[in-house]
């Protein structure tokens, strides 16, 4: 149930038909973890604390410097120097103090990684390196959890909703690409953004519109372009073939 | 040049002249189905068999930009602003990446030559 205040706070999406306070009860009582919080997991939490997702894990092992200012909104000048997921944490909590934010101070690691994801409904992913990215997805898969990549460089980005046992997985495609190639601040907030949204109908219950489909935005001539994309038979991570 | 062209799941694998058959042999039989846009009829056998203006790299990789576009496929191996080989996509002719060759993109290709245009996903965030 919502109280009076939920009521008025999350008004203008229970309007939304197909929404409603069924909507919101679902997402007050999800749980959603975001990997990495940079460049793309700054918007993306701030959009799922501003929408009303009940609980929010919030992961990174760094702390704040000053080239992350152009694009890392949570993070400010008087912040250089502490730890990431402690000043997430504080600001979301002011920006929506009815979701519980979790900070885990990590790296994430093959590891560590079930235990971090465990029990979550969705994960979004934040990271900025590949390496990190197929260890999440590897654990996505085994634990059948939702996996939201999002990816960028520059004025491009990508991205892909992964539903274990349905759509490809991130390592259906050997992926490969350089990183550290420069990013202009507004685009991961425009593919974070996208990633919250696709989290977010996930958690209502509704289709996420990216599931089996690659998203590629460039912002240089402003396309988004969406392709259907195949699961891999041959897959080393969530192959139907491989024994379990 | 004829180019014999295997989409594979982020890559395009093309032979300029094949000296013999060219077939699927190793790689996944599951593909990015877009990559056939300009080519829907080569779905089935999985080889596009084509027909390139021109003799170098560069004009192969024109040439493929321009069939995709055709198809509303934004495909452009060659950033126009830059007129080199766009961040998106990495290209070798016979293993060896195009920056290592002696002429780069105006590489002439030789018959047999085995051009892999791969298709780069993005990490930063």
């Amino acid at each position: 149930m919502l109280d009076q205040s939920e009521l008025i706070r999350y008004n203008r999406q229970l309007i939304i038909p197909d929404f409603g306070e069924e909507g919101q009860n679902k997402l007050k009582n999800a749980h959603a973890i975001i990997i990495g919080i940079g460049g793309l997991g700054c918007s993306s939490a701030t959009y799922l604390t501003a929408v009303g997702v009940g609980h929010i894990t919030i992961v990174d092992f760094d702390t704040v410097e000053l080239p992350d200012l152009n694009r890392q909104i949570l993070y400010w000048q008087e912040d250089i120097g502490e730890k990431k997921v402690i000043v997430a944490q504080k600001k979301l909590s002011k920006l929506n103090p009815l979701v519980q934010i979790t900070p885990v101070f990590t790296k994430v690691t093959e590891e560590n990684v079930l235990s971090i994801i465990k029990g979550a409904q969705v994960v979004l992913d934040g990271t900025d390196n590949v390496a990190t990215r197929l260890i999440v997805n590897s654990a996505c898969v085994k634990l059948k959890t939702p996996y939201i990549y999002g990816g960028v460089s520059r004025l491009r980005g990508m991205l892909t909703t992964i539903i274990p046992g349905k759509t490809p997985c991130l390592a259906c495609f050997h992926p490969e690409g350089a990183g550290g190639l420069g990013v202009l601040g507004v685009t991961p907030a425009i593919i974070a953004n996208l990633q919250a949204l696709e989290a977010i109908k996930l958690l209502i219950g509704h289709s996420p519109a990216l599931a089996g489909k690659l998203l590629l935005f460039n912002g240089d001539d402003m396309k988004f372009q969406v392709y259907d994309i195949k699961r891999n038979e041959s897959c080393p991570v969530c192959s139907p073939t491989l024994p379990r | 040049m004829k180019a014999v062209i295997m989409p594979g799941f982020s890559e395009l694998i093309i032979v300029v002249n094949p000296t013999q058959e060219v077939t699927r042999e190793g790689m996944l039989s599951i593909v990015m189905p877009w990559l056939y846009a300009p080519w829907p009829h080569a779905r089935e056998k999985g080889i596009i068999e084509t027909e390139i203006d021109g003799d170098t790299l560069r004009a192969l990789l024109a040439e493929l930009s321009t069939r995709y576009k055709v198809a509303n496929v934004d495909f452009q191996p060659i950033n126009p602003t830059t007129n080199d080989l766009d961040f998106d996509y990495d290209v070798l002719v016979n293993g060896k990446n195009y920056v290592a060759l002696a002429h780069g993109l105006d590489t002439k290709l030789k018959d047999g030559d085995e051009v892999k245009l791969k298709m780069l996903w993005r990490w930063d965030g």
